[in-house]
């Protein structure tokens, strides 16, 4: 499979270098250095100087203070950071679901700040697909019913084919017709990201998707996400702050203060767990 | 614990907001009715008092059989002239004279048009001389002096713009024009006019002509010499006056005129309202049911938590209570003031004289305020059970069950309500009892109450099945809107039922309004031969009409038909009296046995086969007739007939009624073309004849039917308006329960949104639950209206509704209204839900 090849590229641990300038970072440089990625490959996603304030006077907050950064497609990206860093604010805004105050963000080659609501709205529709935390089930629709419902809303049916292979990966085949309340927390958010993955999204974006999930059930998603990127080239982004989960991404993004401060390519738990101790410190 | 309802009541204004305006409109509807009754009432109290205020003794005749009652009493027989004589000999007595004051003088305003129509009613009166006694006080002008000299009431005068001079006709008992000259303008009493009725003052001698009053007074209104009381001398006159007579002190004259008025009133006025204000409570209830019930289920965490804190069921049930108390309080007050308003706007419809100042009892702020707060509580108890129920364990757990299976128990009691209901309104309908009305009206409720309990059982069914093009027309949000509205049966149940009762109560009418007119269509084509009818809206008219007609040649067959209330067995009846020399030729009546003509042997009557089994009366048996005289005449029945939508009951004679009543006066005139005449000539000269009778219509048979289509429209206009009340209600239920389920929903909102959903097809969703909901309300309400309709329809049988219809179109028409509600109830909770901040909906808590 074509993307199997990445796992090949193998960069230097970030161990002894919280530096943000090191030399090993995906960061650009400027705005329109748009192709940065280290491996050349199409990029799904990036911003340019993205600023986000909330409040105003004294209770002005800066979540994002001027973050540029670019995701390749076909990869799994974990965003971390303490709370208070920015990581959901980056996530919100990269999906459409929130503006920024200055600076822009491009899924694919389409400028966020420039559509309209109603344009936004299209675009994380056909273009952009969530996980969430708590999952965000729609309770009167059976499973099958919440797992087409980014397809139903834009009045398309689903593809036979490309269903059944959702659904075989989730492993949910004999409870498809049961409502949220009558899965596991696990089925759930596996349903959940079923539904993020059944209309082939550019991007999949995770909001700490294992938060509310046992580790086995955690594990249980991660490998399904990890299924997705693999076998489908998917591109997915997530919010964490659980080393083991962030351990699945090809590639660790750390935020402090709305800055990306550090970055890990193919991650371990430990590698991550010594960037995490060396930010803290 | 109080404490902290009243702040949670505060935090919830706005969700309580819709609540309280359906406690304010049903309670300015009771304040409303109350304050115009009462306001109406104590216009006519002034107005007796002041009228009556020179008069010692009043001595008229005994009341009429079957007269009694009405506003400012009920009729009396008359006295002869010459009584007066003998009262003036009475000692004590001052002054007598005499009083003629009847209905049937109707002027004819400057623009032609008769005034006061439908309206108010039009009287004729003496002049009375002496104005010691005399109610009528000139304002301007002189009192009538010559045979056409007229004097007219301030308030007809200033309404209508008559002046002093000015030529005025006036049409007496449906007969002619006649010309007057005003030469005066008074006052009855101290008020401008009778409370919107016409006055006409004419001398002695024209009034007892015009009115058909013979040589006989109404009554003799009498004054005391100084120093004889009324009483006194109300002994005295009672003492020598025939025994025909009977006398009245001014004072209980007055009182049984105010009674009199006040139960008429009620009963014509102030009841029907009542009952349209108590179905605007009824229906304001449901809402309040659910308002509390989506309340304590959004406040279950903290009222779980209370109970975790040592809260008691009772402190938890109190609290849910005051919250109601208080609302409720509040509503009725502002309700009152709002019935201040209704009364106020109702009374200036009415064009009453009384648009000064509105009448304010105690008993109606009392009244007003505990039904507002008693019905809120009442209401808010079952959720406050409910609130009672649940565990403190509840604060710790994360999801909350949405829907609960309908528990047997209730279906079982909503089963049981409604079959008492049922039998109540079969007993109500089909058995001859004292409670009649009470018992269709408690039908009507435990129908109502136990279709509503069982409507949750058919909330899923309906819903899906409406649902289904829904889904198919509005893809996402059809589908989200179908499972909406299906998602907590209970809920959606109680907001269509609200609905459903209004527009069953349409539907009940209109079958019943329908079934009239196609009976009375039935009875037009298959009853009536008569190619003409002429008829007055109003009281009998005299006949000079039917002599006119009598005499024109293009017409033919002219016979009058006229009735009269006589008492059979104690209860008062219509009976018609028709010549039986033309009556083939104008009537056709389906014989069961005997023949129509033998009514033209002297005192033999027909009679209909529904009320002939109903008293058991046979042909060939004998009946006696108590007429309103007095006379008691014995009747023959001489032939059975099918009843029909124009005749029912028994018929007789002209020759055999006319001895037994004081007037001639018909009620109907009905005509053929004479032979050789065509339609067209025939109908143009009965339009010439019946012109100069300002206050007859005269119609073809097919003019008549869609005159009697369009009075029934009317009426059934008039029953939807009433309901109006009901039905707003209802659809602020359905915008409260939306907007509280939105609120509840602000996170899926929010996901969904997140998912690609565009704030329109966001709007699409909560219009479509909206209108699932409606249209649920239409399923119920046309199913349980056509239901109560055509058994009332069929239950009249025996008034000649022989035929049980269908309005389709009205049936139509109202599903598209419900339908229309609902994208109407759907504005602000389709506004809200678009707004949804996605971010704050999604974000974990």
């Amino acid at each position: 499979m074509e993307f199997g090849a990445r796992r090949r590229f193998v960069y230097p641990g970030t161990r002894d270098s919280g530096d943000c300038e090191a030399p090993e970072m995906t960061v650009t440089e400027a705005a329109g250095a748009t192709t940065a990625a280290p491996d050349a490959r199409p990029v799904a996603a990036r911003t340019t100087d993205a600023v986000k304030e909330y409040g105003r006077g004294d209770a002005l907050v800066r979540a994002l203070d001027g973050i540029t950064i670019s995701f390749a497609k076909g990869q799994f990206s974990a965003i971390m950071g303490p709370s208070g860093s920015g990581k959901s604010t980056l996530l919100h805004c990269l999906a459409g679901l929130d503006r920024l105050t200055s600076g822009t963000i491009h899924i694919g080659d389409v400028e966020l700040g420039r559509l309209n609501d109603r344009q936004l709205t299209l675009l994380r529709r056909v273009r952009v697909g969530f996980i969430f935390q708590s999952f965000n089930l729609v309770p009167t629709l059976s499973a099958l019913d919440n797992i087409v419902l980014p397809l139903t809303i834009a009045g398309r049916k689903p593809d036979p084919a490309a269903l059944a292979d959702v659904v075989r990966i989730t492993g949910l085949g004999d409870r498809l017709k049961h409502r949220p309340n009558q899965l596991s927390g696990g089925q759930q958010q596996r349903v959940a990201a079923a539904r993020a993955i059944v209309s082939r999204p550019e991007i999949i974006f995770a909001d700490e998707p294992t938060g509310n999930l046992d580790s086995k059930a955690s594990s249980d998603l991660l490998d399904f996400l990890r299924h997705a990127v693999d076998e489908l080239g998917q591109t997915i982004i997530m919010v964490t702050h659980d080393p083991l989960a962030a351990a699945h991404a090809d590639r660790v993004v750390f935020l402090a203060d709305g800055h990306v401060v550090s970055e890990l390519q193919s991650p371990t738990a430990d590698s991550i767990l010594d960037v995490m101790r060396h930010l803290g410190g | 614990m109080i404490g902290v309802s009243l702040r949670s009541l505060l935090s919830h204004k706005l969700r309580l907001a819709l609540t309280t305006i359906a406690v304010i409109l049903g309670v300015s509807f009771v304040a409303g009715t109350f304050i115009l009754t009462d306001t109406i009432n104590s216009t006519f109290m002034s107005i007796f008092a002041t009228a009556n205020a020179g008069v010692a003794v009043t001595v008229h005749g005994h009341p009429i059989a079957g007269q009694t009652g009405g506003v400012g009493g009920g009729q009396n027989h008359p006295v002869p002239t010459s009584l007066l004589a003998t009262v003036r000999a009475v000692p004590g007595v001052k002054d007598a004279v005499g009083n003629i004051f009847r209905e049937g003088a109707t002027l004819i305003g400057n623009e032609g048009k008769p005034i006061g129509g439908n309206g108010p009613p039009t009287f004729g009166a003496n002049w009375i001389t002496d104005s010691e006694i005399s109610p009528y006080h000139l304002r301007s002008g002189t009192p009538p002096a010559q045979a056409d000299d007229v004097v007219v009431d301030a308030g007809t005068a200033a309404k209508n713009a008559l002046v002093l001079g000015q030529s005025l006709p006036i049409v007496f008992l449906g007969g002619v024009e006649e010309h007057f000259t005003i030469t005066g303008i008074a006052g009855y009493g101290t008020s401008d006019n009778l409370a919107g009725a016409t006055i006409a003052l004419f001398t002695e001698a024209t009034a007892g002509r015009v009115l058909e009053a013979g040589n006989k007074y109404d009554s003799i209104l009498v004054s005391a010499q100084t120093g004889v009381t009324d009483v006194v001398l109300r002994e005295r006159l009672a003492k020598a006056l025939p025994s025909y007579t009977e006398a009245e002190t001014g004072q209980q004259a007055a009182a049984a005129a105010e009674q009199s008025t006040e139960s008429t009133i009620s009963t014509f006025i102030g009841t029907p309202l009542l009952v349209f204000a108590f179905i605007s409570l009824f229906v304001g209830s449901f809402l309040i049911i659910n308002t509390f019930n989506i309340l304590v289920a959004q406040r279950t965490r903290e009222l779980a938590l209370l109970r975790a804190l040592g809260a008691t069921r009772a402190q938890v049930m109190t609290s849910v209570l005051v919250e109601a108390a208080v609302t409720g309080l509040i509503a009725s007050i502002l309700g009152f003031a709002a019935g201040i308003l209704i009364a106020r706007a109702l009374l200036s419809l009415f064009g009453s004289a009384a648009t000064g100042s509105v009448t304010l009892l105690p008993r109606t702020f009392i009244v007003a305020v505990l039904v507002g707060t008693i019905v809120t509580l009442i209401a808010a108890t079952l959720p406050a059970r409910r609130a009672t129920r649940i565990a403190p364990v509840a604060a710790l757990s994360e999801a909350l069950p949405e829907t609960q299976p309908l528990p047997r128990r209730r279906v079982l009691i909503g089963l049981g309500i409604f079959v008492l209901g049922a039998a109540a309104l079969v007993a109500g309908l089909f058995t001859s009892n004292s409670v009649t009305l009470q018992l269709i009206g408690v039908g009507f409720l435990g129908v109502f109450l136990g279709v509503a309990l069982l409507a949750p059982l058919l909330v899923v069914p309906v819903a899906t099945v409406i649902g289904w093009p829904v889904r198919r027309l509005r893809g996402a949000s059809g589908l989200l809107a179908g499972e909406n509205a299906r998602r907590n049966p209970r809920r959606t149940a109680l907001t269509a039922a609200a609905l459903m009762i209004g527009l069953a109560l349409v539907t009940c009418v209109a079958v019943l309004t329908d079934s009239v007119r196609v009976s009375t269509n039935n009875a037009i084509e298959g009853t009536l031969k008569a190619d003409y009818i002429v008829f007055a809206q109003g009281p009998g008219f005299n006949t000079q009409a039917a002599q006119a007609l009598a005499q024109d040649s293009a017409l033919t067959d002219v016979t009058e038909v006229r009735t009269t209330s006589v008492l059979i067995g104690g209860s008062s009846q219509n009976i018609f009296a028709i010549d039986p020399a033309s009556l083939g030729s104008v009537l056709s009546l389906t014989m069961i046995s005997g023949d129509p003509s033998v009514i033209a042997s002297t005192n033999t009557a027909l009679l209909d086969s529904t009320e002939a089994a109903a008293s058991g009366v046979h042909q060939g048996q004998t009946v006696t007739f108590a007429f309103p005289q007095g006379a008691a005449v014995r009747m023959r029945v001489g032939g059975i007939y099918t009843a029909n939508a124009l005749v029912s009951g028994y018929i007789v004679s002209l020759a055999t009624m006319q001895p037994n009543v004081p007037d001639a006066r018909d009620d109907i005139v009905l005509a053929n073309a004479a032979r050789g005449v065509s339609a067209g000539t025939a109908e143009r000269a009965l339009h010439q004849d019946v012109n100069a009778f300002p206050l007859l219509k005269a119609m073809s048979r097919s003019e008549y039917r869609s005159f009697v289509g369009a009075s029934l429209d009317s009426f059934l206009n008039l029953i939807t308006t009433l309901l109006a009340f009901a039905i707003i209600i209802a659809v602020l239920g359905i915008a409260n329960t939306l907007a509280l389920s939105v609120l509840e929903r602000t996170r899926e909102i929010g996901v969904l949104r997140a998912l690609g959903m565009t704030r329109s097809q966001t709007r699409s969703m909560v219009r479509w639950e909206s209108v699932i909901i409606s249209l649920l309300g239409a399923v119920l309400g046309l199913t349980v209206g056509l239901g109560l309709g055509v058994v009332v329809a069929g239950s009249l049988h025996d008034l000649g509704i022989t035929n049980v219809a269908i309005p389709g179109g009205n049936l139509i028409l109202y599903a598209v209204a419900a339908g229309v509600f609902g994208v109407l109830a759907a504005i602000i909770p389709t506004i809200r839900a678009a707004r949804v901040d996605i971010l704050r909906a999604i974000a974990t808590e």
